[in-house]
């Protein structure tokens, strides 16, 4: 009898580690399928430039610089798609003949999202994205934006610019669930951030509730390759320090997949500071000068100039057109922030017509000379 | 009580007389194994089924970065290790907090405890400091700083014979040369000699406790806490003691029963010079006779301890040697002709601390014991020097010098009951001012000397 005892003790225990032991052992099969892979794949990596050492590896490659192939596809955004994106909201026209544009932002904060290549972050967004969607509408419309918090947290939407005090997004805080519609009349041309003003404003802001909205003057600006850009970062390790700087999100993005523009056409970026935690950032441009319009609410140049530096929540429209084709970089001449990837690539193309031409571009480099009639009186079209 | 247990003792031996005898043992394993079953089953319960109630809280990803190579030709080498409760995954990698291309071997993907190897092509500069980096995909960054960065030795004759170099000068030249203080010491008085044993012990015991606080720092630079570095140091230190301790006590009993002769002869020995000079262990020998006459306590030989003492000292130069190497190694320190001297004069007072017991012993062939000695004391520096600066590991170094702190205090404490026995009276050598003067002038020389050294 007691043999029979001990051989089922002994068959219990015998089942029970093995089953241990199966589970364990599982994590080993894996890292030795690993293993095997190992052998398949060499990388070279370094040796771009002199003093960086070359290295054949048969490990993974850590490159967010150059290298944009280890995105898993949870990206948050797609900087190529928001960079030339504009919402222009769904158009219709009220009795006394104004523009009505419709938007809807919904703001969520349940997202984890790659926010630069193997780096997951809880995203908060608005429509899904950071930045959001750049709302557009032109002086004299009614913006009327359809706002549902689809998140776990109150949110809000803040515009910048002439509102009424309840469509400030301020002390109107839209719990879980909720829905608001903020609507305002698009009083001054020019470009703007919308935010999240829910305290804490900072933890807000810094997991991506912002995006832009551009006011058109009614005499539109001259035709030109239009882009946006939001200078951002994530501190992803909650230090109060960003980790990555960027425009449009993702680090080093402009660089591995440069921005296309043509020699001699006119640019123009609505560039935003969005940036948390430095007091400052700055755009600078390579082997050109644009047209500065800061806040863009005036059709005048403030400047002309390689250099901007903006606070946070400044904003700028940038104008210049390149003299001679190539690859130009564009970065923060904060030089750090650079180093954790605000940088980027403008690909001039060799334009076929301008080509020709190359020895008397000197008319289309300073031909940036623009209809300078509107004034001040101009914007008060909303009243 | 006595009886019953007899009885008890006898059915058992008469049930297993009845029985085969491996069922009885079958059994005992089964009960011995049923807490474990428990065990197994339980754990397993809570990795399977039980998983969801007990997932609470959030695990904290982690990745110590063990040590930083800094090699020719532009590349930086940072050693990684998970030592987190999770699985993590490496996103990217930095210098001075600026993102870097780089690679990871085996894989960026690392298991618990799991090890990679981050490579970062970077022209770096020679003796600046740098900051070390790597990214979870979480985003958390981990980081080592490294004071001044200097090219890593890679193992060839070059590298190993200039630390070869080393470990002679700061090693062997000046224990041998503290050796040569023995005539000195045979000259000496009883109260004297007595002053000069317990200025080994003082300067024993500040070795040790060097060592301990040289491994702790490291514990707390280098050492992931999964590991528990500093537990590890007082349990090495303590086993390590508590071995010795059993080594030499068994070697004392050897030596009693082996050569009886021998000890008669060591002990007439003793007692003509215990007649002119109480040397502790002639006192202990003749002690361990008259007074201790039934039962025979274990003799410790002069030759015996001073084998320790160098023992002790050469672990303890070898977790020197493993420091200087891995010094060299991460840039701590410019090996300026100050840090040589510092330790030359450091190390000759080891050489001291080895011949002191030999002063009042007759032992033959004394030249050819004592050089041997020095070497056993002084080699291991270069070993050390070797492994700290080629293949460098913090739980090693931290091993080495926990033992090299526990063979110290083994020694420390063989000398103080030698001591203690000649005195005849154990309470009373805390009241001889010779032995307190020689023990604090023992670590103030230790102290004053150790300023030399730059750290």
């Amino acid at each position: 009898m007691i043999t029979a005892k001990v051989i089922v003790v002994i068959a219990l225990a015998a089942a029970v580690t093995s089953t241990v032991f199966a589970v364990a052992g599982q994590s080993f099969v894996g890292l030795f399928a690993s293993a095997q892979n190992a052998e398949l794949k060499k990388h070279i990596i370094g040796g771009h430039t002199a003093g960086y050492g070359l290295y054949e590896t048969s490990g993974d490659v850590l490159d967010p610089v150059n290298n944009y192939n280890n995105v898993s596809g949870e990206v948050v955004i797609d900087p190529d798609k928001y960079l030339r994106t504009f919402d222009y909201g769904r158009v219709s026209k009220l009795p006394d003949g104004t523009t009505l544009r419709e938007y809807t932002l919904v703001a969520d904060d349940r997202q984890t999202a790659e926010i630069s290549p193997g780096v997951f972050y809880n995203v908060w967004t608005f429509n899904g994205t950071i930045p959001g969607p750049t709302l557009r509408a032109t002086e004299g419309d009614l913006m009327r934006i359809n706002f549902i918090n689809n998140g776990t947290r109150p949110h809000s939407i803040h515009t910048h610019g002439i509102h009424k005090a309840d469509m400030d997004g301020v002390f109107e805080t839209i719990n879980p669930h909720g829905r608001y519609v903020y609507e305002f009349r698009a009083e001054a041309f020019g470009v703007y951030p919308y935010h999240c003003h829910v305290t804490p404003l900072e933890e807000h802001i810094s997991h991506g509730l912002y995006g832009v909205y551009i006011v058109d003057p009614k005499t539109p600006r001259p035709p030109a390759d239009e882009m946006v850009m939001i200078m951002n970062g994530f501190d992803t390790d909650f230090d109060a320090e960003n980790n990555y700087y960027a425009v449009n999100t993702i680090p080093y993005y402009y660089m591995h997949h440069p921005i296309e523009i043509e020699q001699g056409k006119l640019v123009r970026i609505y560039l935003v500071n969005m940036l948390e935690f430095d007091p400052i950032n700055n755009f600078h441009l390579h082997g050109n000068l644009y047209q500065l319009y800061r806040s863009g609410t005036n059709m005048t140049p403030d400047e002309y100039t390689d250099m901007v530096t903006m606070s946070q929540g400044e904003r700028a429209i940038l104008e210049f057109n390149y003299k001679y084709p190539g690859q130009y970089m564009f970065h923060a001449h904060k030089t750090e922030f650079a180093e954790k990837g605000w940088v980027g690539l403008f690909l001039v193309k060799d334009h076929a017509q301008t080509s020709s031409d190359i020895g008397n571009s000197n008319s289309n480099s300073s031909s940036i000379s623009y209809p300078q009639t509107t004034t001040i009186s101009a914007r008060d079209v909303g009243n | 009580m006595e009886k019953d247990k007899k009885i008890h003792r006898s059915s058992s031996s008469r049930s297993s007389s009845l029985q085969p005898r491996w069922f009885a043992t079958a059994k005992m394993v089964a009960v011995a194994l049923i807490p474990v079953v428990i065990l197994a089953a339980m754990i397993a319960f809570i990795f399977g089924p039980g998983h969801q109630f007990l997932g609470v809280g959030t695990p904290i990803p982690e990745i110590s970065i063990e040590r930083i190579e800094f090699q020719e030709g532009g590349k930086i080498v940072a050693f990684i290790r998970n030592t987190g409760p999770i699985d993590v995954t490496v996103a990217q990698a930095d210098v001075n907090d600026r993102i870097q291309q780089a690679a990871i071997e085996p894989e960026k993907e690392l298991q618990r405890l799991a090890e990679a190897r981050v490579i970062i092509p970077f022209p770096w500069n020679k003796g600046e400091p740098y900051d070390v980096g790597v990214t979870s995909s979480e985003g958390t960054r981990f980081s080592k700083h490294v004071d001044a960065a200097a090219p890593a030795p890679t193992p060839n004759v070059e590298h190993a014979a200039f630390f070869g170099l080393i470990g002679v000068y700061v090693g062997i030249i000046p224990v041998l040369a503290g050796l040569l203080w023995l005539p000195f010491i045979r000259k000496l008085r009883a109260g004297m000699y007595r002053f000069f044993l317990s200025l080994t012990a003082g300067l024993l015991v500040f070795l040790g406790i060097d060592a301990l606080v040289e491994g702790n720092e490291i514990a707390a630079d280098s050492v992931a806490g999964v590991f528990n570095g500093q537990i590890l140091i007082a349990l090495v230190t303590i086993l390590s003691f508590l071995a010795l301790m059993y080594t030499s006590t068994k070697l004392g009993e050897r030596s009693k029963g082996g050569s009886r002769s021998e000890e008669v002869q060591q002990q007439q020995e003793g007692e003509r010079a215990a007649a002119e000079l109480p040397s502790y262990d002639s006192l202990h020998a003749s002690q361990a006779k008259t007074i201790d006459q039934q039962r025979p306590r274990p003799v410790v030989k002069p030759v015996a301890i001073a084998l320790m003492i160098s023992i002790g000292i050469g672990l303890h130069n070898f977790g020197e040697g493993l420091a200087i190497g891995a010094s060299v190694v991460l840039g701590q320190i410019t090996l300026s002709t100050f840090l040589v001297v510092g330790f030359m004069l450091h190390n000759t007072t080891e050489g001291f601390a080895i011949v002191s017991p030999l002063a009042k012993a007759k032992v033959n062939r004394l030249l050819g014991k004592m050089i041997i000695m020095g070497l056993i004391a002084g080699v291991p520096i270069i070993f050390g020097t070797w492994i700290g600066g080629f293949i460098y590991s913090p739980v090693a170094a931290i091993i080495f010098l926990s033992i090299g702190a526990g063979a110290i205090f083994q020694v420390v404490f063989l000398i103080y009951r030698g001591m203690a026995e000649t005195e005849g009276e154990r309470g009373k050598i805390m009241s001889n001012a010779s032995i307190i003067a020689g023990f604090a002038t023992g670590m103030l020389i230790m102290y004053i000397t150790g300023l030399i050294i730059p750290s």
